[in-house]
């Protein structure tokens, strides 16, 4: 086994090394799982050169951080959020469905996650299943050692009559809104960024809401019934971000933007443009009309064919953008050629860090850092989709290691 | 009888209206081959299956996507409960069994749904458990069923944890059983690692990765 740090440019491992020097790991053929000739051997070579080194010292606080990129300055190094309430849940020894119930404990375990990983604090929370408990469905909390999110276990709308009948919710009271205010409120109490966790995906909640698969025949077959469905989900999310600027002010409140479902996985380009674009725009409008703070606008999955319609839509100013968080499939260099005025975020591929070998995360984290430094109206280091809870902490520690190895910007 | 003329006339027509997801037309045309004395055999291969085969074929060239490929499986099936029922044994025949499902704690379906239909079209007799299957159910099934592949299927980073489990659960009972996953996390390399057998990297290729399974069963004598 020849896994081990050594430092740049001495051939050697060197079991002495400076916090802030620059590490390597140099990868040999065999891999963590290979049976060992001599496991003693093995422990004694690994084990000692993987506890010295550290994090080179920050310049800036991870406010000071957030606050440069925000406003167009360069930061002392690429910020590194974690995309994963879930995930700081289980570190901290919660189960993960306390980030859906818990305020308090939604808030502590990802503060408490943030301040261990060294990572840019992140407090919100949102589901993606959002739509079909608002309006009337069933969800399932995670409970088994499987299961990461909210499962939806009965749509709220079951045949076309279902969907005729149905009105929107009463938005202070809707499925798990209270919940999300909650954290919103606890947020405000400590004064941290306000997040709004309303999903801001008006395709994805109104398939959660009418099940996918009827969503998707609808689209083809029955197209009126889908854009019935769109427009729902449209109008509560923005009664929804009306309820928030009510109670914090849109000048204090962030949302959240997606397109699951539009994803070229599920969704032809065609569709998109038909039942994706014309509820964003009405959503992007509100944010620039309504002054909301910011928004962060996650592009989930393979959207290489969409990226043409996104890129017309508004997506703030050059001095107040949005921030783009794209998934692994999409190249960070043509995000960054194609939206040089937003702040650039991703793009980790999840699983990745949850079955990875170190060795593999921080290789993939070093490309996701260098190309994303020279994003020109900023950059931040995230996962390109949550981060699975059950990811084992040292790998994310690693991706705290490479952005500490090669995201400073000197 | 039909004449030869007419027989084309027919499978043309399912042909099309698996392409494009006439359901309506699937339905009076399979209607027609029995009433009309046509091969039922010839009628799902020739027609429905080959109008399949298109689909898959137009859905890896990004022509089509799942909302029209869902709507094809619609049409697809429409003929099936027509002209099923009619085959004669030989004909009926399957190439091998499978046991499908989407593992405990995932409720995604789609695409599980999509790699069934394909066995289905292919002659596969299939077993399908649905979504939020309990590991031990795949166990089960198998053993039941003494299904040559088990197709398991995760969307989520969290439920594809338990491929491993399952799959160590199905190799302990019956070291003989193939194992194939998919899912969108899932890659060869997590394959591999996972100890499945095989990797549907879509609906098309889970069906020839299957046959192939099959056929190294058939050569080893296990099946």
């Amino acid at each position: 086994m020849t896994d081990q740090f050594s430092a740049r440019g001495s051939s050697a491992p060197s079991p002495v090394l400076l916090a802030g020097q620059v590490l390597e790991w140099s990868l040999g053929s065999e891999n963590l799982n290979s049976p060992a000739g001599s496991a003693d051997q093995e422990v004694r070579r690994m084990s000692l050169p993987r506890c010295v080194g550290g994090l080179r010292p920050d310049i800036m606080t991870s406010a000071e951080r957030m606050e440069a990129v925000m406003v167009g300055l360069r930061p002392d190094r690429v910020p590194f959020n974690l995309f994963g309430a879930g995930f700081s849940a289980r570190n901290v020894g919660y189960p993960v469905e306390v980030v859906y119930t818990d305020p308090q404990k939604c808030l502590r375990a990802q503060l408490w996650t943030g301040e261990q990983f060294g990572c840019e604090p992140t407090t919100g929370t949102g589901y993606a299943s959002y739509g079909a408990y608002e309006f009337g469905g069933e969800i399932r909390m995670p409970r088994s050692r499987w299961e990461s999110a909210p499962s939806i276990v009965r749509p709220a709308v079951e045949s076309e009559e279902d969907l005729e009948k149905l009105d929107l919710p009463d938005v202070k009271d809707a499925g798990m809104i209270p919940t999300l205010m909650g954290i919103s409120k606890l947020q405000e109490r400590l004064g941290l960024p306000i997040s709004c966790g309303i999903s801001g995906d008006p395709a994805t909640n109104a398939a959660n809401m009418v099940d996918v698969n009827r969503f998707c025949r609808w689209m083809v077959k029955k197209p009126e019934l889908a854009h019935r469905a769109l427009r729902l989900s449209t109008d509560h999310i923005i009664q929804a971000w009306d309820y928030w600027i009510e109670t914090f002010g849109a000048e204090r409140v962030s949302v959240g933007v997606y397109v699951t479902i539009g994803a070229n996985q599920i969704m032809s380009p065609k569709q998109f443009e038909e039942f994706v674009i014309p509820y964003q725009v009405e959503l992007h409008d509100r944010i620039r009309d309504t002054g909301i703070k910011g928004a962060m606008f996650h592009i989930c999955g393979e959207q290489n064919l969409n990226l043409p319609m996104i890129r017309e839509l508004y997506l703030g100013t050059r001095q107040t953008p949005f921030m783009l968080s794209f998934g692994h499939e999409v190249d960070l260099d043509r995000a960054i050629e194609m939206f040089p005025d937003s702040i650039i975020c991703g793009n980790v591929e999840p699983q990745i860090i949850q079955n990875g070998t170190p060795q593999r995360v921080y290789e993939v984290t070093r490309i996701a850092i260098e190309k994303g430094k020279s994003a020109p109206r900023g950059f931040i280091l995230m996962t390109g989709c949550d981060l699975p809870p059950m990811a084992p902490g040292y790998n994310v520690w690693t991706m705290r290691k490479a952005v500490s190895d090669f995201g400073f910007y000197d | 009888m039909a004449t030869e003329a007419r027989k084309k006339e027919i499978l043309k027509g399912l042909y099309d209206g698996v392409v494009e997801f006439d359901e309506d037309k699937v339905v009076e045309l399979s209607n027609a081959v029995l009433a009309e004395d046509v091969d039922a055999y010839e009628a799902i291969m020739d027609g429905l299956a080959a109008g399949m085969e298109h689909v898959g074929d137009l859905y890896a060239n990004q022509e089509y996507f799942v909302p029209e490929v869902l709507m094809c499986s619609d049409a697809l099936y429409a003929g099936l409960d027509i002209l099923r029922p009619h085959l004669s044994g030989k004909e009926a025949d399957v190439r091998g069994q499978v046991v499908i499902g989407t593992v405990e704690g995932d409720v995604h379906d789609i695409g599980k749904n999509l790699v069934k239909m394909m066995f289905d079209v292919a002659g596969f007799e299939v077993h399908d458990l649905g979504r939020d299957v309990k590991l031990e159910k795949f166990v089960e099934e198998q053993m039941k069923t003494d299904s040559e592949i088990v197709a398991l299927s995760a969307l989520m980073t969290t439920s594809m944890l338990a491929m491993p489990k399952v799959i160590e659960m199905i190799k302990a009972r019956n070291p003989d059983a193939m194992i194939m996953v998919g899912g969108a996390p899932i890659s060869q390399e997590v394959a591999d690692n996972y100890g499945a057998d095989g990797y549907a990297q879509n609906a098309a290729n889970a069906v020839q990765e299957a046959i192939q399974m099959v056929s190294r069963l058939r050569e080893m004598g296990k099946a």
